[in-house]
């Protein structure tokens, strides 16, 4: 299966939230990073053909989607960044809408709303409803009525959003088990769950994809130019302000790790460090005028 | 689909506003029909008077007396029973209210004090047989659904406006990417809306007959609209149509009136953003035709006449023409409901199918 844009873009007004993109995704999870603006979620809209691009298009394996319709809405499972919800509807009696939505049989989607509410730890609340529901809960019930369908293209918006630590393993696992030919894209703020299960990074820029490829192929990119230096734990937050720093980590109380974003050795007593995903987040998104 | 339409249709009757609207309309229909029943006054011409219950009972008893065929002999005992017995201090007899039998007589057939005008039935109401009896619980109730059904177009609005617009918030995300979101999922909608209007209408159209039936029996079904008291509009209504036919056609213009009103309200709910917006915009547009300059005798008012307010609002659009197969004007709403619930039908579904989400 093989999901390509060409020349995508959507304009709102005269600013475009996706420029002229060419991707081409094959099966695999996708990480999708970039600052709040970036296009992200308009490529996702895109891609979930809920948004018309002002011009390009998106090809399913050759097939334009407008023209695939049901076709392809039925491969594909979407969680968008802020959903609504009907508060009077019970966790199951939702699935089991989306499921009727998705035309899965009554038998089936009994079947599969069960099977996702246990996978993202909901079962207990299947027959509460909605409203009563915390923000965790939500976004996980939001995770499960995209996967109902077993979809071949898995598109995830924040899909971390609100879970708790313990919650954020449990839904990398089951991406993990569940992405195996089928293609996953995710975004989020949380570099280290991308740095977790994605295959590929994507890293949006005002519309445009600056970076495509394998996390340790991308993360190459700044070798040599992440540093650690130790610092009087006084003198950790002037120089943080200073520099393009991605983690102040404090050692023994008076002094202070900095982790900091640089051509250079910022400092005399700089050690060159192995980059990591956030470094090159850090490198793209905030230090434009610092580099 | 079934199972579309069944989570349809509990959206729609799940919302606390739906929920509540139809508990008021409920509850305002028992409170019109008793309260419109407490305020029955009747005197019988001689000495026994009362209201309420006591009224219908001494109005059921004239009727009985006179019952059957109009005739001149009964105009000439009915005037003669209910002949003023002190002086009207220049008050016009025809506004003079006994009761009901006493009113419609003089509505036809008195002159300013209270004697016969001189004209007969057939001088009235030509070769019509007029049947008469004890009509006036009916026309009261049929004066009472027409508030109703005013107040049931504007819960039906309430009812229907969120249908589409209410997923904007956000679930349109996921209905939109779902395999049947653009196509199924809009039949659902309209017709789970169609459904709920049925059973809104039938649920308020049977509980009024109902009220009516329990305190008024079923005498009089089959008398004349013609011979009505002054007091009700029905007898502005100048075809000889019985009891049983006004209500037929009250429930038929009740129908097609909350479907039209449906077909109105659901693409301005697919089109608008918020609940709000589409409430008061249909609401505004269920009304227009009552700030349009065009009177009843306006050959336009044929045309404004089958817009869904005067369905509810019906005595003008019943008094238009009755046509030579015997049916009414007002037969005409069938195949307008038909159009507009049809073109409601079809831009709704069509506009959420194309719905973007922003």
């Amino acid at each position: 299966m093989e999901l390509k844009t060409i020349e995508l873009t959507k304009k709102f007004g005269s600013r475009a939230a996706v420029n002229g993109l060419n991707i081409t995704l094959s099966n695999g999870v996708y990480g999708l990073l970039g600052a709040n603006g970036a296009g992200k979620t308009t490529l996702m809209r895109l891609l979930c053909n809920i948004q018309n691009p002002t011009s390009g298009k998106i090809l399913l394996n050759g097939k334009n989607i407008v023209g695939l319709g049901e076709k392809y809405r039925e491969l594909l499972g979407y969680l968008p960044q802020h959903f609504g919800y009907y508060p009077n509807f019970t966790a199951l009696d939702f699935l089991l809408y989306i499921a009727a939505l998705k035309g899965l049989s009554e038998k089936t989607a009994k079947k599969k709303s069960k099977e996702l509410l246990e996978a993202v730890d909901l079962s207990a609340e299947s027959k509460h409803k909605i409203q009563t529901f915390s923000g965790g809960m939500k976004q996980r019930l939001g995770i499960a009525q995209a996967m109902l369908n077993d979809p071949h293209i898995l598109i995830l918006d924040e899909p971390t959003a609100g879970l708790d630590p313990k919650e954020r393993v449990r839904f990398r696992n089951l991406i993990s088990v569940f992405a195996k030919k089928r293609i996953v894209i995710l975004s989020t703020h949380i570099v280290s769950d991308v740095e977790f299960i994605a295959e590929e990074i994507i890293m949006m820029k005002s519309g445009q994809v600056v970076h495509f490829g394998k996390p340790q192929e991308i993360t190459a990119e700044i070798n040599g130019q992440v540093w650690e230096c130790i610092v009087p734990s006084e003198k950790a937050e002037k120089s943080a302000a200073t520099f393009n720093t991605s983690n102040l980590r404090n050692i023994d109380g008076s002094q202070t790790i900095l982790r900091i974003i640089a051509d250079h050795p910022p400092m005399e007593n700089a050690l060159p460090v192995q980059p990591n995903l956030e470094d090159l987040y850090l490198f793209y998104f905030k230090g434009d005028t610092k580099r | 689909m079934k199972k579309l339409i069944e989570f349809e249709l509990r959206k729609i009757f799940s919302k606390r506003l739906t929920q509540t609207a139809l508990i008021l309309i409920l509850l305002l229909s028992i409170f019109l029909g008793f309260s419109g029943y407490q305020n029955k006054f009747a005197f019988d011409g001689k000495s026994l008077e009362g209201t309420g219950k006591l009224a219908v009972e001494i109005d059921k008893k004239i009727a009985a007396k006179y019952s059957g065929p109009l005739t001149d002999e009964k105009i000439q005992q009915m005037m003669s029973d209910f002949k003023p017995k002190s002086d009207l201090h220049g008050m016009n007899a025809v506004y003079l209210y006994q009761n009901a039998m006493q009113s419609a007589v003089f509505a036809h057939f008195s002159d300013i004090n209270g004697n016969w005008n001189g004209l007969h039935v057939s001088d009235v109401f030509g070769d019509e047989k007029i049947n008469i009896g004890y009509i006036d619980g009916w026309l009261s109730t049929s004066e009472t659904m027409a508030k109703i059904f005013l107040v049931l177009s504007f819960i039906i609005i309430i009812t229907i406006a969120p249908v589409f617009c209410s997923e904007y918030s956000g679930i349109d995300n996921i209905i939109l990417t779902s395999k049947y979101g653009r196509t199924k999922c809009g039949t659902a909608k309209t017709t789970a809306s169609i459904i709920a209007v049925f059973i809104i209408t039938l649920l308020v159209t049977s509980l009024n007959f109902l009220i009516a039936f329990l305190l008024y029996g079923s005498d009089g079904l089959d008398c004349s609209i013609l011979f009505a008291p002054l007091i009700y509009t029905e007898g502005y209504i100048p075809f000889n149509i019985t009891c049983s036919t006004l209500f037929k056609y009250q429930f038929l213009l009740a129908f097609t009136g909350t479907i039209s009103v449906a077909g109105i309200t659901l693409p301005i709910s697919a089109i608008s953003k918020n609940q709000m917006t589409a409430l008061v915009t249909a609401a505004a547009i269920y009304f227009l035709p009552a700030i349009l300059p065009i009177s009843e005798t306006n050959p336009l008012f044929r045309l404004i006449g089958l817009f869904p307010l005067y369905h509810a609002q019906f005595i003008s659009l019943m008094s238009i023409e009755q046509m030579s197969n015997g049916l009414l004007y007002a037969i005409w709403t069938v195949p307008a409901a038909l159009i507009f619930i049809g073109i409601g039908v079809f831009a709704s579904y069509k506009i959420f199918a194309k719905h973007q989400v922003l």
